[in-house]
This record gives C-alpha cells, structure tokens and sequence, in this order.
C-alpha cells in the first residue's frame, strides 16, 4: 500500500461552547490513496461541508491533522495558506463557481496565475487542459454563454491548472443532468486513474458510487459503517441503522430516517399497504 | 496575469459608468473650481501684464496694486526719468470703486492716465480715448450694464460720460475703467501725487528696476515681478476658501470611490471567495482592490480633463468675463487628491475583502 495522498487524523471542529457546543465533525481518521477516488456521503448537516473545507485548507481544525503527502497542513501558517491551496487542491464546485466576469480561457489561466505562472505559459497550459477536456472551441466564452457541463469541465480544467495531488468536489453533478453528470462523474474517475491524483468527492447523488473506490458515510460528524447501513422503506433516505426509529415488520427490522416515516409506515400497514416514496410526497434525497 | 480586477470592475458596465462618473464629477468640481481661480488671478493682473511698461514704480513697500495704497511724490517720475536705461517714464494715479449704472454696478479699477501715454487702454474696440469727465469702459461691462457709448456712469461720487470701450479687461472679480490723469487726480482731491510710475527700458529690465530702486521712497519691480505679485496677493487671500471648496470636491470623490467600490465588492463576494478559495492571498487581494480604484481614477481623470476643457469652451463663449485655465499643476493636483481619495477609499473594501471566508464557496448560489 503506498503512502496516502491525503489523510486526516483525529480530525476534529467544533462551534461555540459551553451550552452552545456543536460538534461537526467528531475524530474523524481517513485516508486517500493516489488515484483513489472517495466518496463522502452523508444527509445534509452531517458535517461533510465542514470536512471538506478542512481538508480544502480553508477552515482551521479544533483539533487533528490534516495531512498531504505527509505535510500537516493545518500548521500552516495562515499566511500561507493562499499559496499552499492553489498549489495543493483543486476544487470543484456544485455551482461551478467560475468568475462571470473572466472567459474559460482566463478562468483557468488566473489559477495558474495564483500559482505563479503567468505569461505564455499560463496561457498555452491553460488552453492545452481545455482543450483536453473538449472546450477548444469554448476558449472565449464566459461561463454565462456554457452550458452546466461545459461549465463544470471548466471548472475541472481550473482544478487541474496547477497539477494538484488532491481534487476536492463538493456536489460535483448536482446542477447537472444525469447524462452530463455521468460525463463528469466519469472524467473525475479517469482524472484520478490517469494522473494518479486523489480525488475526494462529497455528494448525495448514489450514481457517484460506481466510480467511487470507496464510499463513506458521514452522518453527525462521524464516520458510520456502510455495513449498518440501510433505506428508509418510505422515503427512500439511507439511514445508519444504529439509534435510528425502526419497526419489526413481517420481513424483519424496518429502520427509518425519523418517526414521521415510521409512524407513517405503521399506519399504512395496518390500512393494507405499506407507503413508498412516490406515496409520500418525500424527497429521495434530502 | 489576467486583468480580474478591471474585468469585475466593468462587467456590469452601469455601475462602472455611474462610478467613473461620480469620480468625474468630483474631479471637475476641483478642476473647474482650480481652472476659474487661476483664470481669475491671471485676469485680476491684466492690466499689468498687457501694459508697454518693464519696470513698475510704486511707494515703498507696496508691491501690489490690489489691496494697496500707493502715493508717490510727481517730483520723483522726473527722476526716474533721468535714470540710466529708462527710455520713458509715465506717473498713473490708481484708486478703486463701484462702476454705478441703471442696470447694476461693477467694481472698478479707476486708472488715470496722461492723454496719449502709455498708461491707458492698449486697444479701443469702440469710441476715442477719454477726454475731462469722461472715461474708457470695458466692453464687457459695458453689455453686462447695457452701457452704450455716449452714456452716463457714475464712479468716485461723481458723473462720467463713457467716451470709449476697451476689452479685456473685466474679470470676474472687477474690471478696469480708464480716465485722465488730472481728472482723476481732481476727482481724488490729490495734489502732485501719482500711484505708479510705468517706465520703459532701453536695457535690461532688472538693472533699471535696480538703479531706480535705489531712489528712496520707492519700490521698482519689472513687469514679471510686479504681476506676480499681484496674482500672489489675491491668490492668498482666496486660498482658504479654494482649498476648502476643492476639499468639499475631493470628498465627494472620497465618497463616490468608496461606494462604487464597495458596491462591486458587495456584489462579487462569492467570486472574491472563489478567488481566495484556489489561492489569493492577502496581498493579491489589495493589489484586487487598489487596481480596482486606480482603473476608477484613471478613467475618471480623462474625462474630467475634458468635461472641465469643455466647460471651459461653454463658459468662454457664455460669460467671456470668467476665464478658465486648466493649468498643469491643476491637474497634477488633481491627480494626487484623486490617488489620495482612491487610497482611503479602499481602505473598507480592502477589509471587506480580507473578512470574506473563502469556505463560502461551498454554500449554494441563492
């Protein structure tokens, strides 16, 4: 096994004190291998925001290590941070995040800028990745003149300008539709074989998991067992099974997001039928 | 390096032309307010720097014309004459006053001059020289108090038929009226006194001016010398009031630079997080933010150049008695207040900017 690319240990945040405590993310360990794809899942307020801004260097641990290529970088200094991010991450956004004002062309040519290179240089990397990615003939758009894909590709090329180890994507195919965010799920998945980077994305979208090398479940800032894991019968939800609202039904232990599901399903089964999320109104994924 | 601060700045093209404008506006409140000052100091000498005189003889002491009071004994112009290198040497009498008609009053300049000397009128646009108990106009004026040639006006508590227009030298401060030397010297009730004596060199200018200087009793000043001391006094004592009008000006600029780009901070907060998000640093941010008002000045400077050269031309053509001269330090002045307004301007920006959390990047677009 080589030495991971990224790696937290101990990894903790908290918020506020005393009475106002919030623990989002509780001792996290992970790790991600040279072109490993992982990914985070987790229902909204789990904390996989919160990690990911940590590992991203752009919010400081209240405790742990965040470890790239055996640096800790949440030491840093803050001063420093700027720097080491453009050099060390690419980001991918759900909203692509592209600068309005710039083209394709100068939206990846400002994060080479922010590396260093500027010049001849920026430029021709800058066109050469975009092109790359299928966006030769995009080279003077601005991103309201692309489309979701062509945005997001962009903003893919920006992540790889500076030839980082790590990839962070936060909701990568979220604003896409399901052709095109297979499209992108895929280039992610090739980023990774292909240039041996560790990419870590974090995302409700399960059609991720198929590129994915590995998934994993955040939920109440802590790292669950995708064993324990199982689907509310009503809304569809992934639920931990641990202290979660279950029922006995005739084909065994039934686990629910909340006790709105389970009394929900407890009552259409006694009306003899058992509701599903097409009955109730319930987003698949909340 | 990629332009990002002058891209953001005018993409929303609007806002940028609303900003550079308000800077604009401000800027040609300093310069026209600086220009008609300086048009002004250089009106309030024209009698001066239009007069055949090199060298200008004055009591001891005084070396202006406006706010002073000078009375040299008529004995001394005799002497003067004899000095070395002066080719000629004519007394004035000087005094000042409201030029009173029917349709408003002006203040006046009151110069008595020897009938076909030097010391009068250079150029008549209309009518003769003065004559006793007459007097030389402005042409100016004279359309401003609807004053015809053959009218009667009054200055110095007594009756005067205009003979004559001159031109030129009305400012918007006061103007220039020209009538006999003996006239004037009844009128004023002085006895063998003159104001000034004018003097004309065969030789160098100073050398005269220094041996008449030597004569006691007087004060000799070349033409050069003796104009700008007159624009130095009315320059000092309109300072104040300039500086703090130009100050208001700037202020409106400090302000108008302040929110332009406030606003173009508060509306660019995500890609500013973006920015800090993949790599910008503190220092690049206030390179982001000064490029942002140097590009809102800079393109304000210009225009404010030529709005002010404009309203130059307009109020030349309107109102011929207010000059307006944009002068090079008047613009280097400009400038720097404007770098200076720029730089303060920045400064909440600037920790706008620095405050913004670069993890904002993951919280959805609303």
């Amino acid at each position: 096994m080589s030495e991971p690319t990224l790696a937290a240990r101990q990894l903790e945040k908290t918020y506020g004190e005393d009475a106002t405590l919030v623990h989002a993310v509780r001792h996290v360990d992970f790790e991600v291998e040279p072109g490993e794809v992982v990914l985070i899942m987790g229902p909204s307020g789990s904390g996989k925001t919160t990690l990911l801004s940590m590992l991203g260097a752009m919010l400081r641990p209240t405790s742990g290590e965040v470890l790239v290529n055996g640096v800790d970088i949440a030491a840093v200094p803050e001063a420093r941070l700027p720097k080491l991010r453009a050099t060390t991450f690419g980001f991918v956004f759900q909203d692509f995040n592209l600068l309005g004002a710039l083209t394709a062309l100068e939206n990846v040519e400002l994060a080479l800028n922010l590396a260093g290179t500027s010049g001849r240089t920026a430029r021709e990397r800058a066109e050469e990745l975009l092109a790359r990615l299928g966006l030769a003939g995009r080279l003077t758009f601005r991103p309201d003149q692309l489309s979701g894909g062509e945005k997001q590709r962009v903003a893919i090329a920006r992540a790889l300008a500076n030839q980082p180890p790590v990839i962070l994507a936060d909701e990568p195919t979220a604003n896409l539709d399901s052709k095109i965010g297979h499209e992108i799920a895929r280039l992610l998945r090739a980023i990774a074989t292909e240039e041996q980077r560790a990419v870590v994305m974090v995302s409700h979208d399960s059609r991720l998991k198929e590129v994915a090398d590995r998934v994993v479940w955040l939920e109440d800032g802590v790292f669950r067992d995708l064993d324990d894991m199982t689907t509310d019968p009503v809304c569809g939800m992934s639920v931990h099974s641990e202290g979660a609202p279950h029922l006995q039904a005739e084909e065994g232990i039934l686990y629910f997001c909340s006790r709105a599901c389970r009394d929900e399903y407890a009552a259409a089964s006694v009306s003899g039928r058992p509701p599903t999320a097409s009955d109730v109104n319930i987003p698949n994924e909340a | 390096m990629v332009p990002v601060a002058r891209r953001m700045l005018f993409t929303d093209r609007r806002r940028a032309v609303l900003g550079v404008v308000g800077v604009a506006i401000a800027l040609v409140m300093v310069l026209a307010l600086d220009g008609i000052f300086a048009g002004t100091t250089r009106q309030v000498s024209r009698y001066i720097d239009t007069s055949p005189a090199d060298v200008f003889v004055s009591q001891e002491g005084v070396r202006t014309i406006h706010m002073a009071i000078s009375a040299i004994p008529a004995r001394v112009v005799d002497r003067v004459s004899k000095v070395r290198g002066v080719a000629w040497a004519e007394p004035v009498l000087f005094a000042s006053d409201a030029l009173r008609a029917a349709a408003g009053r002006r203040a006046s300049y009151v110069i008595g001059y020897q009938p076909g000397g030097r010391g009068g009128p250079q150029t008549l646009v209309e009518g003769r020289p003065p004559e006793t108990g007459e007097m030389v106009i402005d042409d100016s004026v004279a359309r401003a108090l609807d004053i015809n040639v053959g009218d009667e006006v009054e200055v110095l508590g007594r009756s005067w038929r205009v003979s004559g227009l001159t031109t030129g030298m009305t400012s918007i401060v006061n103007t220039s009226v020209y009538v006999t030397f003996d006239d004037l010297a009844q009128t004023l009730g002085s006895r063998d006194v003159a104001s000034y004596i004018l003097i004309g060199t065969g030789a160098d200018p100073q050398s005269v001016a220094d041996r008449v200087a030597v004569i006691p009793g007087v004060e000799a000043q070349t033409r050069p010398r003796f104009s700008a001391e007159e624009r130095t006094v009315v320059k000092e004592m309109s300072t104040d009031l300039l500086s703090l009008m130009s100050l208001a000006a700037l202020l409106v600029g400090l302000a108008v630079i302040g929110l332009v780009l406030y606003a173009t901070i508060i509306s660019r907060l995500r890609d500013i997080g973006v920015m800090k998000a993949i790599g910008l640093g503190r220092l690049g941010l206030t390179r982001f933010v000064l490029a942002q008002a140097l590009w809102t000045i800079g393109t304000a400077l210009p225009l404010a150049v030529a709005v002010t050269f404009g309203i130059g031309a307009v109020v030349a053509a309107l109102a011929p008695d207010i000059d307006l001269v944009v002068e090079s330090a008047s613009l280097l002045r400009a400038g720097a207040g404007a770098v200076l307004v720029g730089a303060i301007g920045v400064i909440s920006p600037l920790i706008k900017v620095w405050r913004v959390d670069p993890a904002t990047v993951f919280r959805r677009a609303s």
